[in-house]
Order: C-alpha cells, then structure tokens, then sequence
C-alpha cells in the first residue's frame, strides 16, 4: 500500500511539473500586466522543437533547447503583436495559438512524410540526486526523478524572488498595476514586458519539452491537452504568487495522477472504459477550482489592458 | 527682478523651452511657439485658464509626450527628452495633475520604482533612508511601509513631492498641486515651496488660481489658448490684470447675487435619516447621516474627498445599497430603488467622474443628449429611434447651453471638458428635475464653464428646485449654499446656516478637528 502511495505522489510531480513551469511562466508575464492565452500554443511548439530535435539529433540535451528556444520565438512573436502592434492580446493569443498547431500540422507532415510514426527511442531518464536519493521514501519521490521536475521546483523560488526582492520585479508589478503610470515614473514598460516573455518563454518551452522528451516518446499535436489553458487558470487560483502557483500546480497535478493511478489500479475487461472516464478528472477539477478559487481572485489592476505611450 | 526674459545665455536659467509647438491628433492646438525661460532659484507660476496648454506644456517637459516642433534646454545645454526616465536623469521632477502613485505599492516602493540607482537586488532599506531624510523636509510623518491607496490626497501630493525630491531633482513642475488641498493645507505646501527654493530648487508651480500666482511667485507667466502672453512679476501687476490676461476678453462679469429666503415656507424634498453605506471594501463609509433638502434651497456638503460623499451619492443616485437608513423623496421611502425609478420620481445628477458616469464617450452628443428619455416620445416610439427629433432636439441643446460642437453627430471624445460638462448639464435639466445632485461639478472648469454652472445653480433654486451640492471647493460652496454641511470620517461634523459661515472652521472640520 504505501509503494502504491509513493507511486502516486511522484506521479503527481512529474504530472504538476509542465503545469508548474508553465503557470510559473504565465504568472510572471501577467504580473506585468500581459494576459498570454497563447501559452497553449506556445508550449505546443516547444513540444514540437523540442521532439523534432531530439528525433534527429538522437540527444536529449539538444530536444530540451530547442524546446526552449521554440518557446521563446514564439511567446517573443506574441509580444511583438501586442507589445509593437499594440494589437488586442486575446486576439493576438487566439492568432498564436491557431498559428502554432498550424506551424506544427504542417512541419510534422512534411518532415516525416512517409514511413511509421517516428518515435524518440529513449526518454530522458530519472536521475538520483546523491545521498539524498537514498533517505527512505521521501528520497524516492523527492529526489529521483527527471530534470523537468527539479527545474520546476526551483522555478517556485526563483519566481519569487524576481518578482518581490528585485528592482526589475518593482518594475513588473508597477507595469502590470498601472503601464502609463510605470512609464511616467521612468520605467521602461516594453522592455520590461519583452523580459517576463523571454522568462515566460523559456519555462514554456520547458513545459513543452517534458511531454515528448519524458512523459511520451511520439509527437501529436493534442499533445499538450489544454494544458496551457489550465496554467492561466492555475495563476488565478494561485493569485498571482508563485507560492500559490505551486499550490494549484500540485492540485491540477494530482487529479491527473489519481485519473492514472487508480486507471492502473482497475484490472479486468472494464479497466479502460474507467480509465477514460476518469481522464476527465483534472478538466472537472478546472472547472470546480475556479468556480470556488476564482470568484475573489484580483489580478493586476491593468491585467490585458491595451497601452501605448501616448 | 525684471520681468524680462533674462539672456539667453545667462547662467542662472536652469530651463529654457524655445518654439514648442504641439498639435493633437484631432486638431487641437495646445502649444504654439511656447518660449519660456525659467531661473536658478525661482517659483514660476504659469497662470492660465482650462485647456490653455499648461498640462500639455508640462507633458512635453516630462517627456511624456513629444512635440511637434520646439527645443528644451536643462542648464544652458540642448536636450532631447524623448521619454519620463530622461527627464528624471536631467533633474527635473514633475508632480503631475493626475498623481503617478501605484495604489497597491507602498510608499517605499512606489519612489524606488522612479529612483534610478543601479544593482539588481531591491534595496528598500536604502532607500528609506533617503526618505526619511528628505521627509522632514516636508513635514510628513507617516509610516512608510502603507499602501498608497490608504493615504489622504493631501499626504498623497506630499508623497509625490518626497518623490520627485529622491530624484534629486533640481527643477520642480507641479501641476496644480493646490486643486486636491483645503486653505489649510495650502498654506503649508507654500511654506514647503518656500523652504525648497531655498535650498536652491527652482519651482514651475501650475495654476489657473490667479490670488495664489500672486502670492507665492517670483515670476508669472499668463498662458493662453497655447500661447505664452506675458510674463510679469507679482509686484508689478495685479488680480484684476491678471484675470483679464487669462480670460483675454473683458466677462460680462455682474456678479452673481445671492437670495436667501426663509425655509419656512419650503417643503422638503428629499430627507435621509440614520444612513450608513459601506466603500467598496466593506468599510462603514457613511455614519448615521442625516439631513433635509428643501425646495429652491442649495444644500452644500464641504469635505474632503474620501470622507464618505462618494458613497453617500451612490446611495442617494441608487448606486449603492445602503447597509440601514432610509431615504424619502416626497414621502417615499426610494431605499433599493433603481436610479431609472429615481429619474422618474425627478432626480438629476451631475456626476463628479463626468467620463465615466456622465456621458458614453463613443456615442454622439446627440446619444448622450436623449440617454435617460431615449424611450420617450418624439425620441422613439418604443422600439425604433427617430432620428430626426433627437437632432432637433440636440441643435437645441447646443444652443441653449452653448455647447461647442461642429454638429450634434460629433462623438463626444472630441468634446472638451468644460464642452461636457455643459452637455451633461444640459441632459439633466432638460426632464424638469425637482432635486439635483451635484457632485464637484466644476472640478477641472475653467472660469467661464464654472461661472456657467453657477448661474444655471442659482436659476433653478429660484425655480424651487433642491439641489445638494457636493464640492471639495470651499470658496464654492461659501458662495451658493444656503447651507452647508461639513462631512469627515463618514459623519456629519456640523451644520452652518450662511449667516453662520466662518472658512477657517468649517476647514478645520473638514480635518477632523473638533470645534466649538
Ligand atoms: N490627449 C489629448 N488629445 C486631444 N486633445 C487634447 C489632449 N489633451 C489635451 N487636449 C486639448 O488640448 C488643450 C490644452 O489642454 P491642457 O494642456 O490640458 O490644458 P490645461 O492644462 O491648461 O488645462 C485643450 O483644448 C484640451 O482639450
Ligand atoms: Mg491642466
């Protein structure tokens, strides 16, 4: 019994850490005032990038820059509409995100044209952290696990610090609460804003990179699973603090791993129609979390809100 | 001093703008060839009436908007200020019209984020030491750690100065700073404007207040319709130049007299007894309030803002629940009416945040004119909108209340302040109201939109109309109200009858302070 516990609490970190990374990523650019609803697409190319890299070059490392690169291009791209455009971010997010599957539909076709669906023969492995590894339990769900989650875990900390202890995090909050006001006060609002996109970019594309370089070995563009959209209402139930975020990362986290676990647990001729059912599960708990969590949630007072310097 | 503009190359001029020109996009010039030099040492008031530029004057200095043509020179030196934070590097601290504070950030916070110190780490013990240091310099003793959004809007303005004074700034703008302060508070603010000249700090002080140009400046520079008319200094001119210089043309200026008759034989209009409303944070707002507005009397609430007359006319205008109380209007308890009940049962209302509850900017004049009748014959029959009559109507209405406009179909972002103001004015008289409640309703009006106001005020007490007035404007309220109301804290302090009025107690209510 408790094998199977363990089991399900490192289930729950693997499953939270693309949410978490993501979340933290989108809490970041909405503290400054950007609403990125493209983060679905977003961490969709770095899936992309990240398995086409990883196919080809045979090396993990790479498929996990790439992942981060692609996430940056495109979350940076995101920013050029609404930030240089000052077109209106839902719309612009709606563009990235169909643009995204588009750019994936596409590529994927041509590059594997023919022949079987192509598959990374190796996922990237757990790594032990030394000593710490071996403490009973807590070691093996803590500290055994893949690099994704130990960057998502030391993403929480660094999140916090940017945000509340820097001078560039005052500057981000000011942004997010009141842009023109920032800007009056000599802040430099767009390169504080391309900022928190870059940082957003490169934990989506992480976020990305966990699903094809460590969860799955094959690329499918209903790969990510609402994943991204689930992240920004992570940041809301999180109200904005990456403390929180972790929170609602490890609630969204575990109603996934439950939906496997207990999907395992079943065996017999109806344990797959059951399994199916319970895949619903973290999308239910979405809905119920923010139906409770999201009734007083106060963001960014300038929260998607157009500004331009006049 | 002479009122000379001093040489060009003087060393004692720490600010010289030459041909500053701006055109807005709608057509609007604000600024036209504005050359002004301003000295070492010096308070500069710049005096000029409602959308004579000043602002925009100020903007272009801050670097928050650029000019079409024109040249700034910081200590003798061309610059090109192209953005806020280069303004704030050449020294020049610019407390804005609008406060720059961000209200969730504490003090601290809110004058790091304009400190232009280097390192990534935020280091706010560092920077509360500079503003305790400087902060005895105004005289402000507050904790440095609450949110802005708690403050005062006197101590708000302080925080703006201590702000621009971090900055290490050399060259203070203030945009009329004295418009959010009460005759008290102004008296200190002159005395801190004083004290920072002293140290050498060269001060452009904003006003359209001719008698406190006088009193606190060097020198005056009269701005008018974009232009720079004149710059003189206080010894050599006097208030009745001045206004002339402001308004550029001789007022029909009768004026206005004052009737008070016996409320006796009045009847009461509007009474709200016991009332308490909560703000927005569920805070008590308003306290056991209770007062009677009579027929063709003006009733005056004197506070500062925030002391609960928000509130108090969201709960009369049906806005706001309130939490107990009633409020009767010609014997009907209108408690959880919606404003449309309100409306019929006579009630008018001037709001205070004219953009946002006055008028819907994207439509027409002619829209916003019908907005509380667009369900009335001739306007529509119910369903489908007759053109023709509203424009009739709103031809009519730019007559009569000599509303500014090319044609009725302009959108009413186009319009000036003092444009819609009249407008709404016009809107809320038209359906013959028997109580009106005005809110500072001649907040940021020049003195002929105010005088304006004014006049229609005292024309409908003489029809028998009750209006409460509500005005953060003392000097207005002495000069309608038959009576006035101090409100603080939520409260009723007292109640003067104008036979009653003495400006230095009724200010001193306005603080909180008790007195006899
Ligand atoms: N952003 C803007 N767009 C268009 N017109 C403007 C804008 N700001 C100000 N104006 C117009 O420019 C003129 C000068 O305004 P302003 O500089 O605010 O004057 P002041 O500060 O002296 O009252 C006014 O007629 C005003 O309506
Ligand atoms: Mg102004």
């Amino acid at each position: 019994m408790i094998e199977l516990i363990i089991s399900l609490i490192s289930i729950t970190l693997q499953t939270s850490a693309p949410l978490l990374l993501a979340s933290i990523g989108e809490c970041i650019v909405e503290r400054g005032g950007i609403l990125n609803l493209g983060i679905e697409g977003a961490m969709l190319i770095g899936a992309f990038t990240g398995f086409i890299s990883a196919y080809f070059t045979k090396n993990l490392l790479i498929g996990i820059l790439a992942s981060i690169i692609g996430g940056i291009a495109i979350v940076l791209f995101f920013g050029f509409l609404v930030i240089e455009m000052n077109l209106d971010q839902v719309i612009s997010a709606l563009a990235i995100n169909l643009l995204s599957y588009g750019i994936c539909i596409y590529f994927f076709r041509i590059i594997f044209s023919q022949g079987s669906l192509p598959y990374i023969s190796e996922l990237l492995s757990p790594i032990p952290i030394p000593i710490l590894s071996e403490i009973p339990i807590i070691g093996m769900i803590l500290f055994n696990q893949t690099i994704f989650v130990y960057i998502a875990l030391i993403s929480i900390p660094i999140a916090y610090y940017l945000i509340f202890k820097t001078r560039y995090g005052l500057s981000l909050r000011a942004t997010g609460e009141n842009p023109s006001i920032a800007y009056r006060l000599g802040v430099n609002v767009s390169k504080v804003r391309y900022i928190a996109l870059i940082i957003e970019g490169i934990f989506v594309g992480i976020a990305g990179g966990t699903f094809c370089l460590s969860m799955f070995n094959v690329f499918d563009v209903r790969i990510t699973a609402a994943k991204g959209f689930m992240a920004v209402s992570i940041v809301i139930l999180g109200r904005w603090n990456p403390i929180g975020v972790f929170g609602g990362a490890l609630l969204f986290g575990f109603a996934e791993a439950l939906s496997l676990w207990i999907g395992t647990l079943i065996i017999g001729p109806i344990s797959a129609s059951i399994s199916q059912l319970l895949s619903i599960l973290p999308y239910v708990v979405t809905i119920i979390a923010l139906l409770i969590g999201g009734r007083k949630a106060k963001g960014p007072a300038s929260l998607g809100a157009p500004f331009s310097r006049e | 001093m002479s009122s000379q503009i001093p040489s060009f190359f003087s060393n004692d001029i720490v600010l010289h703008v030459e041909g500053i020109r701006k055109v807005y996009p709608n057509g609007v010039i604000a600024n036209d060839n504005v050359t002004l030099s301003v000295l070492k040492g010096e308070i500069h008031a710049i005096l000029g009436e409602n959308g004579a530029g000043k602002t925009t004057l100020v903007n272009i200095i801050a670097g928050c908007i650029k000019p079409d043509a024109g040249e700034i020179y910081v200590n003798g030196k061309k610059v090109k200020i192209d953005n806020p934070r280069t303004a704030i590097k050449l020294g020049i601290g610019v407390v804005h019209q609008h406060f720059i504070l961000i209200p969730t950030l504490t003090v601290i916070e809110n004058i790091a984020l304009s400190l232009n110190n280097s390192g990534f780490r935020l280091n706010l013990s560092k920077v509360k030491e500079r503003i305790i240091q400087l902060s005895n310099l105004l005289n402000l003793k507050i904790d440095f750690n609450t949110k802005v959004e708690e403050l005062p809007v006197g101590l708000k303005q302080k925080v703006e100065i201590l702000r621009v004074l971090c900055q290490n700034a050399n060259i203070l703008i203030l945009d009329e700073p004295t418009s959010v302060l009460t005759p008290i508070e102004v008296e200190e603010f002159f005395r801190i404007l004083r004290n920072l000249k002293e140290k050498g700090c060269s001060i452009i002080l904003i006003t359209h207040k001719v008698k406190e140009a006088l009193s606190i400046s060097d020198r005056i520079t009269i701005m008018r319709k974009g232009r720079i008319i004149k710059t003189l200094t206080p010894k050599e001119t006097n208030e009745e130049e001045l206004s002339l210089l402001i308004i550029g043309e001789k007022q029909n200026s009768e004026s206005i007299s004052f009737t008070n008759e016996n409320n006796n034989t009045k009847k009461i209009l509007l009474s709200v007894n016991n009332l308490n409303v909560r703000g927005d944070r569920g805070e008590l707002s308003v306290k056991n309030v209770s007062f009677s507005l009579y027929s063709g009397e003006i009733l005056g609430i004197a506070g500062i803002a925030g002391n609960g007359q928000k509130e108090l006319v969201e709960a009369l205008t049906g806005l706001r629940k309130p939490e107990s109380g009633t409020i009767i209007i010609m014997d009907e308890n209108v408690v959880n009416k919606k404003p449309k009940f309100l409306i019929k049962k006579g009630m008018a209302y001037i709001p205070e945040d004219r953009i946002g509850r006055g008028v819907v900017l994207t439509m027409s004049l002619a829209e916003n004119a019908i907005l509380k009748r667009f369900e009335e014959s001739p306007f529509s029959n119910k369903t489908i909108m007759n053109k023709n009559s509203i424009m009739n109507y709103a031809h009519e209405l730019i007559k009569k209340f000599g509303i500014i406009a090319p044609n009725p179909n302009i959108e009413v972002s186009n319009l000036s302040g003092g444009n819609i103001q009249r407008l709404i004015v016009a809107r809320e008289l038209s359906y013959n109201a028997k109580i009106l409640i005005a809110e500072n309703p001649t907040a940021g009006l020049d003195v002929r939109a105010t005088d304006f106001t004014h006049r229609i005020f005292l024309d409908l007490k003489s029809k028998g109309v009750g209006i409460l007035l509500i005005s953060a404007d003392l000097d207005e309220l002495l000069k309608l109200s038959d009576r006035i109301l101090v409100m603080y804290n939520g409260k009723i302090m007292k109640e003067f009858n104008r036979n009653e009025y003495d400006i230095y107690k009724i200010a001193k209510l306005m603080l909180g302070i008790e007195v006899n």
